[in-house]
């Protein structure tokens, strides 16, 4: 064993060299040996491109280092040139599974600043289409949970299911991805007359498929052993981590801003937040299995009854002026806390637009609970803490 | 942890089902049924040909049916006669985020106001938010679910929106006489697919592309 005194703190990553260095020249007696692999930039299971040094011990993980930039855009500096109105399709692009919550927070700051008093019919709009949102990304998750474990049918049942709501989406938004839907003072358009029945239709059919996917993956023994005691975050750590969303709710913390800080019209449904109790990737698997199951309660509450009124209380120009002010909004997304702080100095563009994004600090759990664990569990936890590359970039 | 809306005692906090700790045989047993069960889902769905949802693309494109609301082209509104409305007012291009739009006009000498020559469309940069279809303050834009347009030269996909420089739709509607009209306008765009950068004519482009489609 070659015993060297390592750890992540005391070096920078720009020593890796002079460390690959060292180990190389130091002897290796018995058995296993220490050595540096890279995992990504290009690697399927990273979910994008994010480089993973791997610190081994024979098939051990000993370390792992995140390198990050390789999909950075300067997201924040960008906005500070484009202005307040044309900056919320840019957050379409950070976490492009939670199009719409970014663009909710996003607006949410924008009408605070401006004190726009919205109604009824977008709040519950917003908040609908939110929860829809919230359940195809989970439905994404689950598809390429399965695949990171390898097995190639929960992705095809996934994405099955997940083309549903892109449908309606589509027939509602007009875009499949990057939607740009959410707009400060309302919503692009107004929903579309078939849009509750094409929800509803949608539930019916999605919540005997959840009982298949319980059968299909959750019950299923390897995955069920796989995912037992993977990848323990305490709740301690995951605080101080800053970890948010269902990893940290995982850990045992039921902090949920639908509850705590109540936006839209989550203080009017009834829900449950689902929380862990070890925080293993079982948890973090069975918190977002039933998230599924609260969005849709949520939505079956609000579905049936949407208020009338306009979609739209304030129309924009090509730009909008904010008062002079620091002002700060942050929602749930499906992975996290996506929050939003403004330092608008009066004009037509930010001063500074700082992004909180929660896939940053849901990353860096990574490094608490890799050690000790075979490169295949890795692959399981960053597939269980359900990181988007761009979102940790941005 | 302090906080007492974190802990678990709160009312909304829903425990999440723990995994059950199974002997040697209670593993052996439950895993088979469990294997046994996910097969019956595979099964049924192997039985149930119908079930299949895979489009066979291009195949289908006759009967494709997209959401009118698809954003995938831009397009400048034409009425039946073949007159638009847009007014070279620029705050189409002032909105674009990514100044995929570049609107140029001309001076009119007739009633010395300022009217459209060319509306140019980068579909290369363009994001498709639909940020210029929201701001026109004469809706004479619209964005189209014509999704297929590839082609292999990037100059391609600058796309010239005007079929003719001139005045408005509500200007020519007040001229009755059809030959003083036609004067009035100035054909611009013989082909309606993807033009050459800015209208111009570059160096290097494929013949073909130039035909008339008529």
């Amino acid at each position: 064993m070659v015993t060297t005194t390592l750890s992540l703190s005391s070096v920078p990553i720009s020593s890796l060299d002079k460390r690959i260095q060292s180990l190389e020249n130091e002897q290796s007696s018995l058995g296993t040996q220490e050595y540096f692999v890279n995992m990504g930039p290009q690697h399927p299971s990273t979910h994008g491109v994010l480089r993973l040094v791997l610190h081994l011990d024979g098939e051990t993980v000993k370390e792992v280092i995140p390198v990050l930039g390789y999909v950075h855009r300067g997201m924040e500096k960008k906005c500070e040139f484009i202005g307040y109105r044309q900056q919320v399709h840019l957050t379409d692009r950070l976490d492009y599974l939670c199009a719409l919550m970014n663009n909710w927070a996003i607006s949410h700051a924008i009408e605070k600043a401006l004190n726009i008093e919205l109604n009824e019919r977008i709040q519950v709009v917003r908040t609908i289409l939110a929860e829809l949102q919230r359940i195809q990304s989970h439905q994404l998750w689950w598809g390429v949970f399965g695949m990171d474990l390898g097995a190639f049918t929960p992705f095809l049942y996934g994405f099955r299911d997940r083309e549903k709501i892109t449908a309606i989406f589509e027939d509602t938004i007009g875009a499949r991805l990057t939607m740009n839907f959410i707009q400060p003072g309302g919503l692009m358009f107004d929903i579309t007359s078939d849009f509750a029945q094409k929800v509803k239709e949608f539930i019916a059919y999605f919540k005997p498929i959840l009982n298949e996917y319980d059968e299909l993956f959750s019950g299923n023994i390897i995955v069920q052993e796989r995912l037992r005691n993977v990848g323990i975050l305490d709740a301690k750590t995951a605080i101080s981590i800053g970890t948010t969303g269902p990893i940290l709710r995982a850990s045992g913390v039921a902090h949920d801003l639908r509850k705590l800080e109540p936006y839209g019209v989550y203080s009017q449904v009834q829900f449950d937040v689902p929380v862990g109790a070890t925080g293993d990737c079982w948890d973090r698997y069975q918190v977002r299995m039933q998230e599924m199951r609260e969005s849709i309660k949520i939505v079956e509450q609000l579905i049936d009854n949407i208020p009338e009124g306009k979609h739209m209380v304030m129309k924009f120009g090509a730009k909008i002026r904010v008062p002079e002010g620091v002002y700060y909004s942050e929602m749930e997304t499906a992975r996290g806390i996506y929050g939003n702080f403004i330092v608008a100095d009066g004009s037509e563009k930010p001063y500074r637009l700082h992004m909180r994004t929660p896939n940053f600090n849901n990353l860096w759990s990574i490094i608490r609970m890799a050690p000790g664990l075979r490169i295949a569990d890795l692959v399981t936890i960053l597939s269980s803490i359900d990181i988007v590359v761009p979102d940790i970039d941005r | 942890m302090d906080d007492d809306r974190l802990t678990a005692k709160n009312n909304y906090v829903k425990p999440v089902q723990a995994l059950p700790i199974r002997g040697f045989f209670g593993r052996i047993a439950y895993g088979l049924g469990s294997l046994l069960k996910g097969m019956r889902v595979t099964m049924h769905y192997f039985i149930h040909p119908s079930t299949v949802v895979t489009q066979q693309y291009p195949e289908n494109r006759e009967t494709l049916v997209l959401s009118p609301r698809i954003r995938s082209q831009l397009s400048l509104i034409h009425d039946e006669s073949g007159y638009h409305k847009c007014t070279a007012c620029h705050i189409c291009e002032q909105a674009c985020p990514n100044a995929s739009i570049h609107v140029v006009d001309r001076p009119e000498p007739a009633i010395s106001k300022k009217e459209l020559d060319f509306f140019i469309w980068r579909l290369d940069s363009c994001t498709f938010c639909n940020l210029c279809v929201m701001v026109c303050p004469f809706q004479c834009l619209e964005m189209k679910p014509t999704f297929e347009s590839s082609v292999y030269d990037q100059r391609l996909l600058a796309y010239n929106l005007t079929k003719y420089a001139g005045p408005t739709s509500t200007v020519l509607a007040k001229q009755t006489d059809d030959e003083a009209r036609k004067n009035m306008i100035e054909p611009r765009q013989v082909y309606d697919g993807p033009t050459e950068l800015g209208g111009f004519i570059l160096a290097g482009m494929p013949e073909s592309t130039r035909e008339k489609k008529s």
